[in-house]
């Protein structure tokens, strides 16, 4: 064993670091911060952000409260006598063809596009996250095998695969929420594929691999927590797409069947009253509008906040 | 360079055959055919006829390579609903309002959402900027039916300024155009601010305002080409954006174009149409796929031999 | 070094020994019609022993193959050829599971301490991974030991619940090593752990090191580019060049009593400070040091083997052994 200490190189040696420490340095009084916490604060400045997440979160409330908030059921045809009425104190947004408050309408309408965005993000999620993390982390062959299937993904474009999937299988809530996290995988699993791929490389990985733990340990308790971001982004990103699906869907009649309150059947029937009665149209293309802008911008700010370097793409 | 297409053309061209054996099966699994659609019953003898009449009896595998061989001739069959003419000759006519009314809105809307982009990029944070982003992520988010729905109430209800439906006179136009271009206008703001802000902030930029180049030269001799491979990058969203797009507007504003055929085909379970207009459209896209990568690659030497996705 | 007061234990099998280790990696080349590889050797014929208790440093250029050979040591890359033992037990191609015993007793440090610590884990949870991972204890006694251990690098029991980002790099390489080093290892690989520290800080680093291994009689490959953090702190020095082993000796014949041209050229690298004594420093290419090989006669080596046209290591001194051509 060397004798020589390396006093001479590198000035005089400090007991702190002999075996037995004698004054370990004490953390600083400050809480900790994980990296999350700096992200939140990041999310916080953005204003728009804030703004569409905060819509978002009231449009939430509404659509859980939605029985204490409206005078009526979505399908109670109970106004038939003042249908297609203009809206008045009683009804906020008037009253529609066949009789309903249309108020009413509007809000249930929120809980079937919400559950709808969430239901199918939550699917793109749960497709997205074990191909990604395959993709990136074994690479090779099962790397290439997804990456194709992503590409005949993305030479199908959603919408008319959609409309055509929709048709065929006659439309229906489930059928849309699955549908909608057919094509909204895609981008969740590539964005947790890139992470991934990043950050397999890194040498925290390799210890743990040095320590004898299994890929799927690797993948479970170091990948894929630092993929939390794009999982997020990519989750919360899915929800508006999920949205607008279905209203593109049911506005084509192939979405949901009535008499379930859908926005874009709404703007569908809307259509056909909108020379002499606008509120038919006008409230349920305001109502599709807001909640889908309000979810990008709520979403376009967590990107931001979560991962800078993803900022405008 | 050649090796890199012959093999994004065989990729290509892979991805075409098991979208179209994928669109096939789907089309012939479901339960429910176009003899079974309608009002009116048909007598189970006149169905068998029908059926074996238009080879629907066949396996399906049989049906699917008869089918690609007539297509390979051009022969897609005879629409069901209107047996008076084929396919391609019902293509022949509804390809022109939708090119009319999507080429105008592309080549209205890109430049103008090019130049707002860079506008945007210029002057950072300025209401022009604010401006384009409200463009670009309304015009991003909300479906294009709701935009077209927002056009005819203020355009055609309120004001009664323009006519809401139709294809006839150039009037008839401008409001389908104007909802057209919002995809291509949106996209191309978007992504030029970004790509110019992307530029603007490369070492290289200031070192060229260190050695005292004029502010416009910089622009346009460096930042405007530099800021152009992504650019390139954003034509194939944009193009499945904008053809996605003509179904909701030929629809709102029925146009009898390929977007309006495309969901009464799918309305009625015109499988010869149906499978005609989908077939294009893949092959659409395809080909956008193919050149998209091309043009970036012929523009980004470093790609030539890597992957499109790496 | 190699003196009279080393404890190297010459009787029991080496901590480490790497045997005829070599890795090739292939190329793709050619295009469409014509798809091609090409072989690339990173790492040829390596033979390697690190003794009980005993320090070695692996030094040579950037890309000269000595962080790849680390690795393949504790079998994160797989060898194209050759064995790697491990307490006298072959563990070149055991399966996952019986690997992961031994690796218990081989484990690493790496020279980007960033890179090396989980940014979403808590240091307590770092450093008692390895625990975790081979389910030892309970979860309270795994943080307790965790701790205890944070203080034996020299951190206070209190960064237990901070990030890493919070940490200087020192610290985290601290860190690194308490992790490294807390399921009790008999070797330990520390590839470059002091090249992306500051000087004040790479000595306190290298004393803690040092102690441990004294403490825990600990045997180290210890990879590095820096000549001057090898000279102070290891027993014997290995120089690699292109991928092979060019030279190897007691730590001070390599400063002392050099053979090869390129273990020359890596001591003149090292910068002095007193220009008084600046030598005269010529530069020589890879191609140029790589066509100049030593000749020695025969004759002048302790064994007297054959000689030959191609070079390769002959005994030149009791454990000094230099890449030469043999001459008559």
């Amino acid at each position: 064993m060397s004798g020589e200490r390396m006093t001479d190189t590198f000035g005089s040696r400090t007991p702190a670091a002999a075996a037995k420490p004698v004054a370990p340095v004490a953390a600083p009084e400050t809480r900790q911060r994980s990296p999350l916490w700096y992200a939140w604060r990041r999310f916080l400045a953005n204003k728009a952000a804030v703004s569409g997440g905060s819509a978002l979160a009231i449009i939430a409330l509404m659509a859980i409260f939605a029985p204490l908030i409206t005078i009526a059921g979505p399908t109670e045809q109970i106004f038939l006598t003042s249908a297609l009425g203009f809206p008045d104190s009683q009804h906020w947004f008037g009253i529609d063809d066949l009789g309903r408050d249309f108020f009413s309408r509007i809000v249930y309408g929120a809980r079937v596009s919400l559950t709808i965005g969430f239901a199918a993000a939550a699917f793109s999620v749960i497709i997205g996250i074990p191909l990604g993390a395959v993709a990136g982390y074994y690479g090779g062959r099962a790397d290439w095998l997804i990456m194709r299937v992503i590409e005949i993904f993305s030479v199908v474009p959603p919408l008319l695969a959609a409309m055509l999937l929709g048709a065929l299988a006659g439309g229906g809530f489930w059928m849309i929420v699955f549908i909608a996290g057919l094509f909204g995988w895609v981008q969740v699993c590539l964005l947790v594929r890139a992470q991934i791929k990043a950050f397999k490389e890194r040498e925290f990985v390799r210890a743990a691999q040095a320590l004898g733990a299994t890929p799927s340990y690797i993948i479970r308790r170091h990948l894929i927590p630092n993929s939390v971001s794009p999982i997020i982004v990519g989750f919360v990103l899915a929800i508006p797409l999920a949205m607008m699906l279905e209203a593109s869907l049911s506005f084509l009649g192939v979405g949901v069947p009535p008499p379930t309150p859908s926005w874009g059947q709404m703007i569908n029937t809307g259509m056909n009253f909108m020379y002499f009665y606008w509120h038919m149209a006008v409230f349920p293309t305001a109502a599709l509008a807001i909640t889908v802008l309000a979810t990008t911008l709520f979403g376009d700010g967590l990107r931001d906040a979560l991962d800078p370097t993803l900022k405008g793409r | 360079m050649t090796g890199y297409i012959l093999r994004r053309l065989v990729s290509v061209a892979v991805t075409f055959i098991i979208v179209s054996v994928i669109i096939f099966l789907m089309m012939h699994s479901i339960p429910g055919g176009p003899f079974d659609h309608g009002d009116m019953p048909l007598p189970d003898a006149v169905r068998e006829r029908l059926m074996a009449q238009y080879g629907l009896d066949q396996p399906l595998y049989v049906q699917y390579v008869r089918y690609m061989w007539a297509v390979l001739q051009l022969d897609f069959g005879v629409p069901f609903q209107s047996p008076g003419e084929t396919v391609l000759e019902l293509l022949g006519r509804a390809w022109v309002p939708s090119l009319v009314l999507g080429g105008l809105g592309v080549l209205i809307g890109a430049p103008l959402g090019m130049l707002l982009g860079i506008a945007a990029a210029l002057r950072r944070n300025s209401w022009l900027d604010y401006l384009a982003s409200v463009v670009a992520t309304l015009g991003l988010t909300v479906p294009v039916f709701v935009t077209s729905m927002l056009l005819i109430l203020v355009f055609a209800v309120w004001f009664n300024w323009l006519p809401a439906s139709g294809w006839g006179s150039p009037t008839h136009w401008i409001l389908p155009i104007a909802a057209y271009a919002t995809i291509p206008m949106a996209t191309y703001a978007r992504y030029t601010r970004s790509a110019m802000l992307d530029t603007l902030n490369k070492p290289f930029v200031m070192v060229l305002r260190a050695k005292g180049l004029s502010e416009n030269k910089i622009i346009f001799q460096h930042v405007l080409r530099n800021s152009a491979i992504p650019m390139v990058t954003v034509f194939l969203p944009m193009f499945i954006g904008t053809a996605t797009g003509s179904i909701f507007v030929e629809a709102m504003f029925r146009v009898p174009g390929l977007g309006a055929y495309f969901v009464t085909s799918i309305r009625t379970r015109d499988y010869p149409l149906e499978m005609a207009l989908m077939l294009m459209i893949t092959v659409m896209f395809c080909l956008a796929y193919l050149i998209s990568d091309i043009v970036y690659a012929w523009l980004n030497p470093r790609l030539r031999h890597g992957g499109r996705k790496g | 070094m190699s003196t009279a007061d080393t404890q190297v234990d010459q009787a029991a099998p080496p901590a480490l020994e790497l045997k005829g280790l070599g890795k090739s990696f292939r190329l793709k080349k050619g295009g469409f019609f014509r798809p091609g590889y090409v072989e690339l050797k990173a790492v040829r014929d390596v033979d390697l022993t690190v003794p009980k208790n005993a320090i070695v440093g692996l030094v040579g250029e950037s890309g000269s193959g000595k962080t790849t050979t680390g690795i393949m040591a504790l079998r994160l890359i797989e060898p194209t050829t050759g064995e790697i033992w491990l307490n006298g037990e072959n563990i070149t191609a055991l399966e996952a599971g019986e690997l992961k015993r031994h690796r218990r007793k081989m484990q690493v440090v790496f020279q980007d301490s960033y890179s090396a610590l989980d940014p979403m884990f808590t240091l307590a949870q770092i450093v008692a991974e390895p625990l975790h991972i081979h389910g030892i204890g309970s979860a309270a006694e795994q943080t307790d030991l965790a701790l205890d251990w944070l203080e034996r690098v020299g951190l206070h029991r209190s960064f237990g619940n901070r990030y890493p980002h919070e940490l200087s790099g020192g610290q985290r390489q601290r860190v690194a090593i308490a992790r490294a080093l807390i399921l009790k290892p008999d070797v330990l690989i520390a590839d470059e752990p002091t090249s992306a520290l500051d000087v004040s800080v790479k000595a306190q680093i290298i004393n803690l090191l040092q102690d441990l291994q004294e403490d825990m009689g600990l045997s180290i490959l210890f990879i590095s580019h820096d000549l001057s953090v090898v000279r102070s702190l290891t027993d014997t020095v290995v120089v690699m060049f292109n991928g092979r082993i060019v030279e190897q000796a007691p730590t001070e014949a390599i400063f002392t009593d050099s053979r090869h041209p390129y273990t020359r050229s890596l001591l003149d690298a090292i910068p002095v400070l007193n220009p008084r004594h600046r030598r005269a420093r010529t530069f020589r290419s890879r191609d140029e040091l790589e066509a100049d090989n030593p000749q020695i006669a025969s004759g002048d080596l302790p064994d007297g083997p054959a000689p030959s046209d191609q070079p390769r290591l002959v005994s030149v001194a009791p454990g000094h052994r230099v890449e030469a051509v043999v001459t008559q």
